[in-house]
């Protein structure tokens, strides 16, 4: 059967309009960074006379000055202590209350399960006034464990409700078997509850650490010496000493951003599956 | 042993309790603690140093008599607006395309999402070269066509709009949600539209975006309620300016804390949660009245 001309007609529109619109975005979301890339690798003449064009020599010295100025290495191990600290306290105290929530049958369980969860409605930024005066009487101020308890918590809403569904969905049988084997309830948890429910913990503590490693607000409130500054915030500081030296700015905001992204392309499958396990339910 | 099924109900209270203390003291003190503490700190003035004093709603009253404050509820509520109804039908757009799986769809999928896992930080940063009056990339393609030059950021006429459209067009987050939601209708539906001759834009307007509305409630519910808290990127990209253009309430928030006045400060966090749970119930029981299938996915 042959279409007639209008409908091949609006089929090609049709074609012409999902490709605008998925180039558009694509550029979107990628031409900045690539853009960023290149004039990270230029001098500071070409990115002003032709900021477009590719660059004559690739200028790796912009990442040399760039570690060199900020400091950035030291930058680095902090944000890095940060981001695995948090992403530690937080699986271990979800996953011992995503255990329980999941397994155990006990009153106030379903109340509990709501209310930590209910916490991803709050908008942190609301609490900086209580945080700030809880982490200075807790004589934390300006130390990184406090930012790895700020940021652990801050994610116990999102992990308890990842860790929980994950755990919800192991079959019973293997621990009423181990049960019967004398297992007791700490060994339920350590040696199979655990162990299973590893991909889970996974997606969790993917979303903790993007979260510890990009977090600005709650660093530039809690910290204020050298000794306990994150990379955000050295990011954020030191661009004032490359006022003119743009091209090294750039190289330094590369730097910061090169863990993120990749972890993502390892990760990018877990984490598309950890944001849509909470749209299915709505 | 009691019934099959619930082998292990009832027999660890000391158990259970131990296991859940962490959670519950850590939720304790940054999430209930924190409630508690901002609700009554709203009534008090108090800088932090001097003994607290208890004023009433007096802080308040000053907060909304105060033109940069209500200028902040202003710019968030249009933060909400455009990140509810621009943001997510461009997400739904680009979710429906990529549903009917064009070529590099995944590929796609996973490069839309990209711009949420990089920090604040870096993308303001990046978005402020972009904007940038002498160097920038916006004027620089502009000036491909004989136009720019325009100070995007500094010019309280498109400030605003500037800082916005860079968060509303990182659709990943929504676009991805939605997606899932489309993959979940079952294809026996379509295949039975396909026999019927209906067309994809058919099929689309009688089938897919029915059955997914109450994954759109939930998607513009969220996303109204992030704008409604939007501090971030203007924090960094203007800091409010100019003149308050782009001011929000968290960043008000944030001034009257660097000021020492920690009892106004409290009181922008308490509008802040009541303004975003007002917003949340408004909208959902708006937005899913006499409709079914919303209801059926709650």
């Amino acid at each position: 059967m042959k279409s007639n001309p209008n409908q091949r007609i609006g089929a090609i529109a049709g074609k012409i309009l999902v490709f605008s619109v998925l180039t558009f975005f694509f550029l979107i979301a990628a031409f900045p960074l690539l853009w960023l890339f290149i004039s990270s690798l230029k001098t500071n003449l070409e990115l002003q006379v032709s900021p477009f064009t590719l660059p004559k020599v690739l200028q790796w010295i912009n990442y040399e000055n760039a570690l060199k100025m900020a400091n950035l290495p030291s930058l680095f191990l902090h944000s890095i202590y940060v981001a695995f600290g948090a992403v530690l306290l937080n699986l271990l105290v979800t996953s011992m209350a995503g255990f329980v929530l999941a397994r155990e049958q006990f009153r106030g369980r379903e109340l509990i399960y709501t209310l930590l969860t209910a916490g991803v409605l709050v908008p942190i930024i609301s609490f900086m006034v209580p945080y700030f005066t809880l982490i200075t009487r807790l004589k934390l101020y300006d130390k990184l464990i406090a930012l790895i308890i700020v940021y652990g918590s801050i994610n116990i809403p999102v992990s308890i409700f990842l860790v929980t569904a994950f755990m919800r969905s192991i079959p019973k049988e293997m621990e009423e078997a181990a049960v019967i084997d004398g297992c007791s309830f700490l060994q339920r948890y350590t040696k199979i509850v655990l162990p299973l429910a590893q991909t889970g913990l996974v997606t969790a503590g993917t979303f903790c650490f993007i979260y510890a490693w990009n977090e600005f607000i709650m660093a530039l409130l809690l910290t204020s010496s050298s000794a306990s500054r994150t990379l955000q915030l050295g990011i954020r500081f030191f661009t004032s000493q490359f006022v003119t030296d743009y091209t090294s700015m750039y190289a330094a905001i590369m730097i910061s951003i090169i863990p993120s992204i990749a972890l993502y392309t390892m990760l990018h499958n877990r984490i598309i599956s950890g944001l849509t396990a909470g749209a299915v339910k709505g | 042993m009691r019934r099959g099924g619930s082998t292990f109900s009832g027999r660890h209270r000391l158990g259970i309790g131990i296991f859940l203390a962490p959670v519950l003291i850590l939720y304790g003190a940054f999430f209930l603690y924190p409630l508690c503490f901002i609700s009554i700190t709203s009534l008090m003035e108090w800088t932090g140093i001097s003994k607290a004093q208890f004023v009433g709603l007096e802080n308040y009253k000053k907060l909304f008599s105060d033109s940069t404050f209500t200028m902040g509820i202003r710019n968030n509520f249009i933060w909400a607006f455009a990140s509810g109804f621009i943001q997510i039908p461009l997400a739904t757009l680009v979710a429906l395309i990529l549903a009917r799986k064009p070529p590099l769809w995944k590929f796609l999928r996973t490069l839309y999402f990209l711009p949420n896992v990089i920090s604040a930080v870096a993308l303001a940063m990046l978005w402020k070269a972009i904007y940038n009056p002498t160097y920038g990339l916006l004027n620089g393609l502009l000036a491909l066509v004989g136009m720019g030059g325009h100070n995007w950021l500094g010019d309280t006429a498109t400030a605003l709009t500037a800082v916005i459209a860079q968060s509303v067009l990182y659709i990943g987050y929504f676009m991805i949600i939605i997606l899932a939601a489309i993959s979940n209708i079952p294809d026996s539906l379509y295949e039975a539209a396909e026999i019927d001759g209906a067309s994809v834009l058919q099929q689309t307007f009688r089938i897919t975006l029915p059955m997914i509305t109450g994954t759109l409630v939930t998607s513009i519910t969220l996303a109204m309620a992030y704008g409604m808290r939007h501090f971030e990127a203007t924090f960094l990209m203007t800091g409010g300016g100019p003149a308050y253009a782009t001011t929000t309430m968290g960043i008000q928030l944030y001034n009257k804390m660097d000021a020492f006045r920690y009892g106004e400060a409290s009181a922008i966090g308490a509008i802040l949660i009541l303004l975003g749970t007002v917003l949340i119930v408004l909208i959902r029981s708006l937005l899913s009245k006499n409709d079914p299938m919303a209801e059926a996915a709650q």
